[in-house]
Formats: C-alpha cells, structure tokens, sequence
C-alpha cells in the first residue's frame, strides 16, 4: 500500500474511531489488515517425510506392528480455512469456484510432488489477535456442485478427482510396504499398478440422510479440523506471524495391516481412514 | 432464464411476434428476441433445471464450441471415436440401435446402452448408476474410461491448445487465451444443456396448444398413470430413483451399487426418462429388449427374484410384475409414441457445422 493511501485509510479510520463511541477495540481498528503463513509439516511420526520413488523398497520407517513402509506420494486438500479471536474476532478466507483458474480462491491442494504447496498464505485479514484456526480437509459439498472447476481443483492440472463417483480425493496417500498384498497390475496404455505397493485414497463428500429405516446412501468423509493455538497471535499489516501444523501420516496408518488393506479407493472403505485425520492434524506451535 | 412455452409452429412464432410487437409489454423487462436460439428456456410444464446455470449461462459461442467437441474424435486416443458415435440426434441422442452397447476405441464393447441425453439440464444425478452429480463432469467419464475415449483430459487440453481453431473457439466463447479443462466442460455442458426435448404431442396435449389425444391415447395415458407412473412420474417421466426392475438374478454389473457399496443397491439402476422413448431402442441398461412390446412382456411376466427387487412389483401372493393385459399393451405403446418430439431430432440447431 502506498503511504498516501495509508494517510487516507489512517484519517478515515480515525475519523471513524471518533465518530464511533462504541468500537470495541480502538487499537485494532487502526491498524491495517495483516497475513498469517499456515506451514503444514509433514511427518512420520517425528520424522520428516523422505520421499521414495513408488516401487523402492528401501524402507525408512517401522510402525509398532513391526510392517516396514515407505511414502511415495501424498495430497490433501484444505479449504474453508477460517480463524478465530478470544475477543470474537473471526477471519473467513473467502471461498470461491469458478472455471478461471484466476478466480478459485479458498482451495489448497498440499502435493508432494509440489515444492511449497505445503505453505498457504492467508491474506486481508483483519488486524486483531486471534487464537484459534478452523479448516476442511477435502472438498466439501458446496465445492463439488458448482461443477467444472480450475485450478487445483481441476482434473487435468494435477486435482486428485474420481470420475466414476464424482468428487474430490479429499486426503490421498501412496507408497510401498514389506508385507503389502498387492500384486502387479497392468492397465494398459503403460499404466500399472507395482507389486509391494500400496494406495489409501479418502474420498465422499455426500452427505444424504437416510430414509427411516434405510442406510445411508453415501458416505461423506469431508472432515472439518479445529485448532486452537498455543499462544495467541497478532495479525496487522507489517507482523507475519506463522502457524505450523504437523501431518503426521503416522496417525492415518497407525492399526493398518498392509497385507489385506492397500488398495482404499471408495468412500466407504476409506471412512475409517478419514476418521482418523482429527488425530492427523494436530497443531505444534504458532510464532509471531 | 425465463419461463414460458416453446415456439411450437412457423405460423405461432410469427403470430406471437406481431403480437408482442403491437402490445409492446412482457412478462419481462428486457424485449424478448424470438431469434434468440441460444437462450435457454424452461418449458411450461417442466420443472426447475437442476444445472448451476449462474456460473455458465448459455451463449451462441459456448453453445457452437460445446458442439463442435461433441463432434469431433479429438476427444478421443486415436481420433477415431466422438460423443455423437454414441449420441445421435436421430435417436435423441441416445445410441443407434445397431450399437445395443457403446463402442469405444479399438472397438472396445462398453458394458452399458448410451441413454439419450435430453432434458439433462433438469436431472440431478447422471449416468444408469447416478455416480456423477453434475453435468459437467459427465463427459470426463466419456474421455478417460478405457472402453470409450480411452484419453487423459490432460491430453485432450494439450491437444485443443495445438488447434488454431480452438484457440479462437474459446477465446470468443469464454476471453481465455489458454484453453483448460473446465471451460471445455462448459461448453459441452452449454451444448448439453440446450437439448431441451418438450414438443411431442404429449407437452402440445398437456399445454393445451390444440393437439388432441385418440381414444387409444387417452386410454394408454390412464394405464400409464395407473401402472407406469409412481416410478416414470411426472414430466420428465422419471423420479430419478435407482430400482432393481427384474431383469437378472445375478448382476456382473452392479448398479447403483458402484456407487453407494450397499448390498441393498446391487442391480439398482436409474428410472430412465421415457421421453423420445420409441426413438431411443434398445432397451434397459444391458440393451435386454429391442422393442417396447419385449418391455411391457417383461413388466408382464418376465421378471425374475433376486433379493434387492423393488417392493412395487412384488405382488401379495408374492408374484411379480405389473397386470397388463395385451389391450393395456397397446394402448401404452400408443401413448408413448406421443412422447416422441420429432421437431428436436430435427432441429438444426444441433446439425454439426
């Protein structure tokens, strides 16, 4: 913002102040919007994830059950990112779908294959302190139904999307493991399936109440995650006070037998998984 | 988008101009056009579309690029096979009755008959087994699946970005300079969507615009009301729900099931709208039956038990099917060949260029 601008903005909100007698926070409302980095950290258990090519079956990593596995690929959506003050303040990141890639805003897809993806900068948010941060994993209904969409949230430009049962993979993860059941798979056109792998994609967004005495027709796996704050933050314009989250992969696989569970690629399969993503995401510590 | 009744003759058409030029007010602010071809208009007595219309209203240059990818193989691996091989307008876009199955690249068999896709604008869920639920991403579907297009949509963009006459295409349509994805697919749905099938003599009956019924319509419609209509029910003749209608008693493809994982949904499939019906042959997801005389005979005393069976055939004493007699028979066929709408298989509007 150019100081001429921030004079004008500062007069006006002055002015306002003054004409205003019952502005709960005189501080805030003179200080101009600020940012927050929300850094996702992604782990396996208290390591850093090391990325393996799908196939290697070098393995970094041992769980309880004495299975050895690897990750060779992950991806998560979070949207609907909102915050929240002790004193009510409230940050909604503005949401929007459109088939101009310019025009999707609210949507973050963390992708392994995407330096940085892991980061998401939150903008325009009002000065004030805040200490606590809400968000969805996946793609939730109101996303899904507006249709052809760009950005991270199109298919041919890297979205995880189902085509048969339409809908966002809302958390996906894929690597090898010693004893995974999996058996090559050859589907034509050089796509395959390797032996020793496995896949754990969490999808289902639909969220239909049943009839009296019916099942439930879909199963939604949009999974809403709060967080409140080790400490409460400052956001104003000039601060860039970060957020860091782990993902910690560990949580999603933990009770997992690779052996008879590798290949998760329907709703209702990959329920279990995405109850656990509450454990998944846990928050490790905010700074100014 | 506004409500009112489709143009139904030359002689109508003008008669409504002159008319609306000597009284000068509408319904609406703006004048109507009547040369207006790429509005999309609900008809009097449909309901409301279901397509989110707010994000990707129809224009003449969507609606003409969305038409020239429904034609053109491009979508496709080799180049050898478009959305009309298996849409046909002569059919109401449904599958030419010599492909009782789709017929992909290399002519792979698909596992389905290809439903006629008009009226889709007012359908909430897509496909036999409802697994998509909204329009646009129907044809994703089409592109990737290995027994139709058997291409990436990564693919098809790159290729629609070499074409000059694409590049151009969507610039006038959407003001992109690169060609993505979803615009793609709007325009295909903008194409879609104007597939809007409501002038048989069935909707100039209902609507009152002087077509008359025969005895043996009238009679066929009754029956129909009686025995068709709970699950062909209202104007689109479907309520869009997913039934087992008897036709197996084991199921290689599951239906609904794919979608939902239920065991109760195993060989469900989509209430088919009966619209164009006489056109659209075969018939049922599988193409079982070739005629609608083979349909009613199935209704009749074809079925077959498996445990999902849909409770709306299974008589007291535990037989199944509906009553028809061969008199009931003829008269609903007589009453269907109403819902045929010959000026939309003929509309040019959906000639390829």
């Amino acid at each position: 913002m150019k100081p001429f601008h921030k004079i004008l903005f500062a007069f006006f909100a002055i002015s306002f102040v003054s004409f205003s007698a019952c502005n709960k926070d005189d501080e805030d409302s003179t200080k101009n919007p600020g940012v927050l980095s929300v850094f996702f950290d992604n782990k396996l258990g208290d390591q850093s994830i090391s990325i393996k090519d799908y196939g290697d079956k070098t393995f970094d990593y041992m769980d309880t059950d004495g299975q050895e596995y690897n990750i060779s690929l992950f991806a998560y959506y979070i949207s609907a990112i909102e915050l929240e003050g002790p004193d009510g303040i409230k940050h909604l990141d503005p949401l929007n779908v459109s088939a101009n890639a310019d025009e999707v805003t609210g949507y973050y897809h963390v992708i392994s294959t995407t330096p940085n993806s892991n980061v998401i900068n939150l903008k325009d948010i009002e000065a004030g302190t805040y200490d606590k941060i809400r968000f969805t994993v996946g793609v939730d209904e109101s996303g899904v139904q507006e249709g052809a969409a760009g950005g991270v949230l199109d298919p041919a430009n890297g979205a995880w999307f189902w085509n048969w049962n339409a809908g966002y993979i809302g958390f996906g993860v894929e690597g090898n493991a010693s004893n995974s059941g999996q058996e090559y798979v050859d589907w034509g056109n050089g796509n395959e399936t390797l032996e020793g792998t496995y896949a754990i994609h969490v999808g289902g967004w639909k969220d239909v109440e049943p009839e009296p005495g019916e099942d439930p027709k879909f199963v939604n796996n949009i999974k809403i995650i709060e967080l409140d704050f080790d400490s409460n933050i400052r956001i104003e314009d000039g601060l860039n006070p970060e957020a860091h989250i782990n993902v910690n992969f560990e949580e999603l696989l933990k009770g997992i037998d690779f052996s008879t569970t590798y290949a998760i690629h329907r709703p209702d399969l990959g329920k279990p998984f995405a109850e656990k993503l509450v454990n998944v995401f846990e928050l490790d510590h905010v700074h100014q | 988008m506004k409500k009112r009744s489709l143009w139904t003759s030359p002689v109508l058409y003008w008669a409504c101009f002159l008319l609306l030029i000597c009284t000068s007010c509408s319904d609406d602010d703006e004048p109507i056009d009547p040369i207006d071809r790429y509005e999309f208009v609900v008809p009097e007595n449909f309901p409301q579309p279901r397509y989110t219309f707010d994000n990707n209203p129809v224009t003449e240059e969507g609606f003409e690029l969305g038409k020239e990818l429904f034609y053109d193989p491009i979508l496709s691996r080799d180049g050898s096979v478009s959305c009309n091989n298996c849409h046909i307008q002569a059919t109401a876009f449904a599958d030419s009755p010599i492909h009782p199955l789709s017929v992909g690249v290399d002519n792979r068999l698909g596992i389905r008959n290809a439903p006629s896709l008009t009226n889709m604008a007012f359908f909430p869920e897509f496909f036999w087994d409802g697994g998509v639920t909204h329009l646009d991403f129907v044809p994703i579907n089409a592109i990737e699946a290995p027994f139709e297009f058997d291409e990436t949509v990564e693919n098809v963009v790159a290729k629609l970005n070499a074409k000059e006459k694409y590049k151009r295409m969507f610039r006038d349509a959407f003001g992109i300079e690169e060609i993505t994805l979803p615009f793609a697919l709007h325009a295909l749905s903008q194409f879609t969507n104007m597939m809007v099938s409501a002038n048989s003599k069935y909707d100039q009956y209902v609507r009152n615009e002087g077509a008359s019924f025969s005895v043996l319509e009238l009679e066929g419609m009754e029956i129909f009301q009686e025995k068709c209509a709970s699950c062909h029910a209202g104007e689109l003749f479907t309520d869009f729900s997913y039934r087992n209608n008897g036709l197996d008693s084991t199921f290689a493809d599951t239906g609904r099931n794919q979608i939902t994982a239920l065991e109760s949904d195993i060989g469900k499939f989509r209430v088919p709208s009966l619209r164009n019906v006489a056109l659209t042959a075969p018939y049922m997801h599988n193409a079982r039956f070739s005629t609608l005389k083979e349909v009613l005979d199935h209704y009749d005393d074809g079925m077959v038990h498996y445990e999902t069976i849909d409770e709306i055939f299974v008589a007291q004493d535990g037989r199944l099917g509906i009553d028809l007699d061969e008199n009931d028979k003829e008269a609903i066929i007589t009453f269907l060949n109403t819902l045929t709408d010959t000026e939309f298989v003929r509309d040019t509007l959906f000639f390829r260029n």
